[in-house]
């Protein structure tokens, strides 16, 4: 279902949705956007940024989670008030992303209800990416700039209008009552989508590239490419397909909660006895690759990384994840 | 090709083919218009890898600590750099003789969010000629002057030449304005403690704890951080106050009479986080009330690392 939606009538649509649910899009603080929960439809802004600085998987897994609390003897649940929440303006990459940590948190032997509980009463309204930025690379890794899977509806931008691909029930609800869009309005917009597409670079092949990083494994490939590795949190933490997280309880706060890890810290590894099992940055920096691009590969079929450049933008020493997979692809052993 | 590259190559090459030292710790061309990447050369022929512009944004002193101490190391070293060597070799992090500094006088780091917010996300191309930087976008060539880009730290740097450096390449520059220096310190110094307080909010507000600002700083380097400490606890382990407010803090105070003014911490947030105003105020009180520079001489310790069997208090004998 093809529905049409002026731009200037997005910021009347935006209220009419507040009115039953809570509305996130991009929001600006200086040169730094974030999905935020909207009080006036004029906070949004969907193009000051390719990508917010800040990934929306926190709208699904937030750094930090109360996942109960203790009064006395008894725990008190956490969660429930989550209510029917509607995200504009997120982007293919990291509404695939979502997708594919479905398959880390709901579709598999266990549930997270943390997360269940979120994505159910979540709409994705996407807006595809007309302009793809430099640093992106959707199409390398399987997907596209309107890649449609995960999105309720998606919106392809026609200069004055956005052209609304309604695809799902959820959808339907926030867009039944627009008009349809014309046959021409429909080409159009498909004009738009292979042309953004076809602006993409490819920066590395995947071709047999999980098998490569198996070969790789214990090469001095890692310990090469890792030198200039500070081990920050930068690349997963602004990742939107990383997912770990440790559970602590916060004794003071009577809290039990969760927050992001990453393996590319020391300490994410550290056992209790002192023993480190990736006592040092290459290892880590392999598991961070390997799991993107080898063990999600063998888990899901899909490769682990959406290619939404944060990581390649955002590291404190430009250490690219495109230039650490050219350098795979093309390593031989000396 | 800049002349000081150029320069820097020779010397590399001749250092490893003379084996002076094990690896030099230099620049090479980023992936990114705006960005250098760090680079370690240990065959001569890799010298021709070096680059050196306004693009090397980060403080190679941060890696001296990460290599084992008999190693030799040619570090590239501004002045913000030789001085965090100064420091770490006062502080037995490495041999100075283990050590070959290559000095190049600096004119100041090329801050990329400054650019960014002008010219958007999508560079193709950045150079700089002289007193300018042009950087190429979708929608063509925009021009800059270097003194309106650099990054506030190197606005007012104080020591742009190499300190003990073993040579100086290029020719040495002007020292720094101490008033230009000081006057953000002195400028939040006089805000109303409110004021000061929702600044302090507002910027450790959007902090992730990815410690990005830790690891680039040639001066962190403790092998377990106050904040991975589990047993006990420091700080909450959330993005709650009780979390971000405590290690901005901390880290700050773990920095007076260390810190170099570098910037790399600020230059490393990925969340853009002003963090300088708090240890320029650490520095700034090291030098009113304890006479102390940071690498200003070879031997003397920073006044809180430092004891003397003869100290006025008693806690110390
Ligand atoms: S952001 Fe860069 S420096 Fe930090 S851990 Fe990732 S690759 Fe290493
Ligand atoms: S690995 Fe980097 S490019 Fe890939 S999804 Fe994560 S942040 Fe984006
Ligand atoms: S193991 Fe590392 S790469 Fe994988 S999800 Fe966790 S933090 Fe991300
Ligand atoms: S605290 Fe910041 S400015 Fe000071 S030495 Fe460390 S990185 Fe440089
Ligand atoms: S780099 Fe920035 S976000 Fe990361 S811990 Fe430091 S201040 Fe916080």
């Amino acid at each position: 279902m093809y529905k049409i939606l002026p731009k200037a009538d997005l910021p009347r649509l935006i209220e009419k949705w507040m009115e039953q649910a809570t509305v996130y899009a991009p929001v600006r603080q200086g040169d730094f956007t974030k999905f935020e929960p909207l009080s006036d439809p004029a906070q949004a802004d969907l193009y000051y940024a390719a990508n917010t600085r800040y990934p929306p998987k926190s709208l699904f897994l937030p750094q930090s989670e109360v996942m109960f609390r203790v009064k006395g003897s008894e725990f008190e649940p956490t969660g429930d008030e989550v209510s029917s929440r509607v995200v504009l303006g997120i982007h293919a990459c990291d509404t695939r992303a979502l997708q594919l940590l479905d398959g880390v948190f709901v579709d598999r032997d266990y549930q997270d209800p943390y997360w269940a509980r979120k994505r159910e009463q979540t709409t994705l309204v996407v807006l595809g990416c007309a302009n793809p930025c430099e640093t992106c690379f959707c199409t390398s890794v399987g997907s596209g700039p309107f890649d449609k899977r995960g999105a309720d509806v998606m919106l392809i931008d026609l200069g004055n209008e956005y052209v609304a691909d309604v695809r799902s029930e959820k959808g339907q609800v926030l867009f039944d009552h627009l008009p349809d869009a014309s046959q021409e309005q429909i080409d159009a917009s498909r004009q738009v989508q292979a042309a953004a597409a076809a602006k993409m670079k490819k920066p590395f092949e995947t071709e047999g590239l999980k098998d490569k990083l198996y070969n790789l494994f214990e090469s001095g490939f890692w310990a090469t490419i890792q030198q200039s590795c500070l081990g920050c949190g930068v690349c997963t933490f602004l990742c939107p397909t990383c997912y770990c997280f440790d559970i602590v309880d916060e004794v003071q706060r009577n809290e039990r909660v969760r927050n992001w890890d990453t393996c590319m810290f020391r300490i994410y590894s550290q056992e209790a006895s002192g023993h480190n099992p990736r006592p040092t940055n290459t290892e880590r920096t392999r598991q961070r690759i390997m799991h993107k691009y080898a063990y999600f590969v063998d888990l899901f079929n899909e490769i682990g990384c959406t290619g939404c450049g944060r990581c390649v933008r955002y590291c404190p020493v430009n250490l690219d994840i495109r230039q650490i997979i050219r350098s795979a692809q093309a390593w031989e052993e000396s | 090709m800049n002349s000081l590259t150029l320069a820097i190559r020779q010397e590399a090459a001749r250092l490893l083919e003379e084996k002076i030292v094990d690896v030099v710790i230099g620049f090479e061309a980023g992936t990114l218009p705006l960005k250098a990447q760090p680079a370690f050369i240990t065959r001569k022929e890799e010298a021709e890898k070096l680059v050196f512009n306004g693009f090397c944004q980060n403080n190679l002193a941060a890696y001296l600590t990460r290599f084992p101490k008999e190693k030799r190391l040619g570090i590239i070293c501004r002045g913000c750099e030789s001085r965090a060597v100064r420091a770490l070799v006062i502080e037995h992090q490495h041999d100075r003789d283990k050590l070959y500094l290559i000095g190049v006088p600096c004119t100041g780091i090329i801050d990329w969010r400054k650019i960014e917010r002008r010219v958007g996300e999508n560079t193709l191309q950045a150079r700089e000629e002289g007193d300018e930087v042009i950087v190429t976008t979708r929608d063509g060539e925009h021009r800059f002057r270097r003194a309106d880009v650099l990054h506030d730290s190197c606005a007012r740097c104080l020591h742009p030449n190499p300190v003990g450096a073993d040579i100086v390449l290029g020719d040495p520059l002007p020292e720094g304005d101490p008033e230009r220096a000081w006057a953000p310190v002195l400028e939040f110094e006089a805000l109303p403690p409110e004021e000061r307080y929702a600044y302090f909010v507002q910027e450790t507000g959007r902090c992730i704890r990815c410690y990005a600002c830790r690891e680039a700083c040639p001066m962190c380097y403790c092998t377990e951080c106050f904040v991975d400490h589990t047993a006990p606890r420091w700080t909450e382990s959330m993005i709650t106050p009780g979390g971000t407010q405590a290690w901005h803090i901390v880290r700050a105070f773990h920095q007076a009479g260390r810190c170099v003014s570098c910037g790399a911490c600020e230059r490393a947030c990925p969340m853009d986080i002003k963090m300088t105003y708090l240890v320029d105020k650490l520095s700034y009180d090291m030098m009113q009330q304890y006479g102390f520079e940071v690498g200003a001489s070879d031997e003397k310790q920073p006044p809180f690392a430092a004891f003397t069997l003869d100290d006025r208090n008693r806690f110390v004998r």
